[in-house]
């Protein structure tokens, strides 16, 4: 019977939280510190003919200024990373730009100095001659021949052209009924953490030892990035309290990283660099904008034989993360359904915009919003219920665990489930009804149903199948540490092999060692900030929310275990028992039936570190444990062979999501009258933690769908450099979210825990657009298109007849 | 040119040589160390850095130090007296209103500077007084339900 696991616990980081004792990198200072500020391109698409950094190097308090020539000089370009594996030539990619600059915001040089005001006044000093070039902004007009071209070493703006297949799609479309087309759009977003980017970085010139604290996702991109970019191997990463991640803090930060870490090396100084919000929102990275172009071939009963789609991103002005948003598909490729012939297509295009990087769900809200919106036409288009389009193709649960045709294992999960307890809390019918009466009065009230899943877990060897050329396999599988410690007080300390963003690690974890090791959470201290010196490495402390839940606590897990082992082993020898009776309760070992025979934690403590003489002999002394988790169950498809199978992801949590919306005719104003989930997320471990991502994710993707999002200028200026600008909802735009659980315990991880972080962004905007649509089906209105702006919504719903226009 | 200002904060007195330009959220941080409030825009659209003044509360990304002179101020570090959360601190343990922790002193702040005013709000009301703060973790719900929590124990308590 679980003590602490699925119970509620109270907040372990709260306290410290609503007091202000989080402590982030910016909190941090050191002695001697320099401040730094980046020169930004102000063009989107300008050759570098010269940068001047004298004036600026001769102001007082000005101690240095890294220049694109330094940046040539003293760094080396990053490795080419796995997203821009399918370059057909690579491309140099350095820590700011040094021949052209390809987007608005893109590094141009740094300045470090005494304090903040003389950084940024410096900045103005900083003379830089560019000769402009014509900007790319539209991914169709960068396809013409008669576009500019951002790379000239590829002679075109088509980066990467790729595809896969999966069954016989050919036969699926041979003996469908009819096929069912769709034409998509997603905008460029992203979740705009709080905090911005921050870096401190220290160089011991004596030593050749780096340290640098830096608020960033995961440490091996900051850590490899050093070592490739400056050569310089003693290299120490410190992340402190993460001010919200969300996929936003791993790729493009560690060109960041190098540049203040350049001015450290050049200075002998600490250097301190903060972004602003403006810098974020134009430089920081966005999710990509996609466009598909999907068929569906289908049966007059609305089984789907086969999916074929086409996709176009626009990846911004960077190839080094060309085809995250394409690779990513390859997790959800099937969602719910149990459709065994699918093919993908896919076009990654550049332009003059900011590069694109993850972003909470990477990729699957848009493989989601494929299926749930062509589930929603295929309904349409054969006069059925969109429900029943849907059940009729979804996985069953006797099905599970279920392999699908590209080679994921889909653990456990009951989606009709899912789906029934959806209607049945919504309140289906009724709504139904409800609906027939509002439409009778003329108003505009829809609803939407979409199911989709959440993968968990992480194998970057995915990225083979879709190049199969890669000649250097990345990180397969995923693996993660956690080292666990009995205190010599009788308390237990724990170092986690990811940092902390906001998932609830000294919670979580703390209530699942509790329950393996018998004592109280309250006894258990979890290490922040992660220090590369101190915490174990793991290539899955990637720490989206999933994987914390998935890696970290499989490591915590295991590592506990271990120690509970050791714990009864040396108990037993000290009191002269079997240890096989021992039993653990409130940090004290029992012998049962002998009251005597009991030691706590805080003796067993000082004994393991202090009295050699009272240590087995074929034991370690020390009570600690380091633990690595890894996926049994990903093979044997961990590595894609001639097939392209592949386990993408490991894990698969599913939600339901249920929207209800009105539609206001004269101003095109979508009101969320209801948000349901009923969410399955396997054993949770904390409920309202789980129930907090839920909430937060879904928020996004609910605000994403109504217009949150980028927009440029015809010459590729930003628009949105503002949260004002850039539509973010507050308290009183973000409906209330309600969410249910019906949980499907994974038969694979330990405590039978799936992901459970971004999962609710991925079916989200799906939802919104299908409840949309269907407020407007009055119009007879279709939705293609993200975001749902007021004046988009308006346009559609006010659309008149192609006859009428020509009137005017 | 440095000014000189006279300023209340948690209690303590100070006396300090400020930059005109200097911005109070930046002196509350860097000159006094009280790092507790956060800065997530500094053009007052996040409310990361959200403090009191003169029991206000008001975004000290919008205030020049100099501008502090001669109030009263109220950091998240001075909510709690002698180790002991305050109501609403406590309600936003309780009620998990907070992931990254990086929005939250403001939002606490917001929050009890809220219900100092109106201490039976409807959720509409505590939405709406909200809506200065900005969070991208929590989609809000827990931290409605850490303001009704509180004001429920402003009534029974």
């Amino acid at each position: 019977m679980a003590k602490f696991v699925g119970t509620r616990a109270r907040s372990k980081e709260g306290p410290r939280h609503v007091t202000g004792r989080g402590l982030y990198t910016d909190d941090f200072r050191l002695p001697g510190m320099l401040h730094a500020t980046i020169l930004r391109s102000p063009h989107a698409h300008a050759r570098i003919v010269s940068v001047d950094a004298a004036a600026a190097l001769a102001a007082p308090n000005v101690v240095a200024v890294v220049t694109p020539d330094d940046v040539r000089k003293d760094s080396n370009p990053f490795k080419p990373g796995r997203y821009a594996a399918g370059l057909k030539r690579p491309i140099p990619e350095y820590a700011s730009a040094v021949d052209k600059v390809r987007y608005v915001g893109e590094p141009v040089a740094a300045v470090a100095a005494r304090d903040r005001g003389t950084a940024e006044d410096a900045l103005e000093l900083i003379a830089v001659e560019y000769d402009p070039l014509r900007p790319v902004v539209d991914v169709r007009e960068a396809l013409k021949p008669s576009s500019a071209v951002l790379f000239d070493e590829l002679g075109t703006n088509l980066a990467w052209h790729g595809s896969l297949q999966y069954g016989d799609i050919d036969e699926a479309f041979r003996s469908a009924d009819r096929v069912v087309r769709e034409t998509l759009k997603i905008h460029r977003y992203s979740s705009t953490p709080l905090e911005p980017f921050v870096v401190i970085a220290s160089h011991d010139a004596a030593t050749r030892r780096l340290t640098v604290w830096v608020t960033a996702q995961v440490p091996e991109v900051i850590y490899d990035g050093l070592r490739e970019a400056l050569g310089i191997q003693d290299v120490r990463v410190i992340i402190p309290d993460v001010g919200g991640g969300f996929g936003q803090k791993i790729h493009l930060i560690r060109k960041y990283v190098v540049l203040v870490s350049m001015l450290a090396i050049k200075t002998g100084r600490p250097v301190k660099w903060v972004e602003d919000r403006s810098e974020h929102m134009m430089a920081g990275g966005h999710a990509c904008a996609q466009e598909f172009e999907v068929e569906a071939a289908v049966k007059n009963d609305g089984t789907v034989l086969g999916l074929r789609f086409k996709e176009y991103d626009d990846v911004g002005g960077s190839v080094g993360t060309l085809t995250i948003h394409f690779t990513n598909k390859l997790n959800n490729l099937s969602n719910t359904y149990r459709v065994r012939n699918i093919a993908m297509e896919g076009f990654s295009v550049v332009t003059n915009k900011c590069p694109v990087i993850p972003n909470r769900g990477i990729g699957k809200p848009g493989m989601c919003f494929i299926w749930e919106r062509t589930m929603d036409r295929i309904a349409r288009e054969l006069g059925l219920s969109p429900i029943e389009v849907r059940r009729r193709n979804l996985i069953r649960p006797e099905e599970m665990p279920y392999a699908t045709p590209s080679g994921n294992l889909y653990d456990s999960g009951d989606y009709p489930g899912l789906l029934d307890t959806l209607l049945q809390r919504l309140d289906y019918e009724k709504l139904r009804e409800e609906q027939k009466r509002a439409r009778e009065q003329g108003r505009l009230l829809g609803i939407g149903v979409v199911i989709g899943v959440e993968p968990g877990g992480r194998n970057a060897a995915r990225d083979m199948a879709i190049f199969p050329e890669m000649k250097e396999g990345p990180g397969s599988g995923g693996i993660n540490g956690a080292t666990i410690r009995l205190e010599k007080n009788g308390t237990i300390a724990l170092h986690l092999g990811s940092p902390n963003c906001g998932q609830a690690h000294e919670t979580t974890t703390a209530q699942v060692a509790a329950e393996v090791l018998g004592t109280s959470p309250d006894c258990i201290s979890t290490t922040i900030p992660f220090d590369s010196d101190l915490s174990p490495w793991g290539v899955a402390a990637a720490n989206s929310g999933n994987n914390f839940h998935l890696y970290d606590i499989g490591a915590v897990h295991g590592a506990a275990r271990r120690l509970r082992e050791k714990i009864l082993k040396l108990a037993a020898h000290v009191l002269a028992v079997d240890a096989a009776e021992l039993t653990i309760e409130d940090g004290i070992v029992h012998a049962p039936g002998a009251p005597a025979k009991r030691i706590t934690f805080a003796e067993l403590g000082r004994i393991a570190y202090n009295n050699q003489h009272l240590i087995p002999e074929d034991m370690e002394p020390g009570l600690q444990a380091t633990y690595y988790y890894a996926f049994e169950h990903a093979k044997p498809n961990l590595v894609p062979g001639a097939d392209r199978r592949v386990r993408a992801q490991f894990t698969f949590s599913a939600g339901a999501h249920g929207a209800v919306v009105e539609v206001d005719k004269n101003t095109g104003k979508v009101e969320v009258l209801r948000y349901l989930i009923v969410g399955d997320n396997g054993t949770i471990i904390n409920p309202d933690v789980v129930n907090g991502q839920i909430y937060g994710s879904a928020a996004h993707g609910i605000a994403v769908a109504l217009g949150e999002g980028f927009l440029y200028s015809s010459d590729a200026q930003p628009l949105t450099v503002t949260y004002l600008d850039y539509g973010k909802c507050s308290t009183a735009e973000t409906p209330r979210i309600e969410v249910v659980h019906r949980p499907s315990p994974s038969p694979f991880t330990p405590l039978g825990q799936k992901a459970a972080g971004e999962g609710a962004a991925i079916p989200s905007p799906a939802a919104i657009a299908s409840a949309v649509e269907d407020a407007l089906s009055p119009l007879g209105a279709e939705i293609h298109e993200l975001p749902l702006t007021p004046e988009a919504v308006w346009r559609i719903a006010n659309r008149r007849p192609e006859s009428a226009r020509r009137l005017y | 040119m440095k000014k000189t200002i006279r300023v209340t904060i948690n209690g303590r007195r100070y006396e300090e040589d400020v930059e005109p330009r200097m911005l109070l959220s930046h002196f509350l941080r860097e000159q006094i160390g009280l790092t507790g409030t956060h800065v997530g825009c500094v053009v007052g659209e996040c409310g990361a850095c959200t403090i009191l003044m003169d029991g206000k509360a008001v975004k000290s990304c919008l205030h020049l130090a100099v501008q502090a002179d001669g109030r009263e101020l109220t950091t998240i570090e001075g909510l709690a007296r002698d180790g002991e959360l305050a109501p609403i601190q406590e309600a936003f343990v309780r009620n998990y209103a907070l992931q990254c922790g990086y929005c939250t002193p403001g939002m606490v702040l917001a929050s009890h500077a809220l219900l100092r005013n109106n201490p039976d709000p409807t959720e509409e009301e505590i939405r709406r007084g909200l809506a200065g703060n900005l969070c991208m973790c929590t989609g809000y719900v827990q931290i409605v339900e850490a303001v009704k929590d509180a004001a429920r124990g402003l009534k029974n308590g």
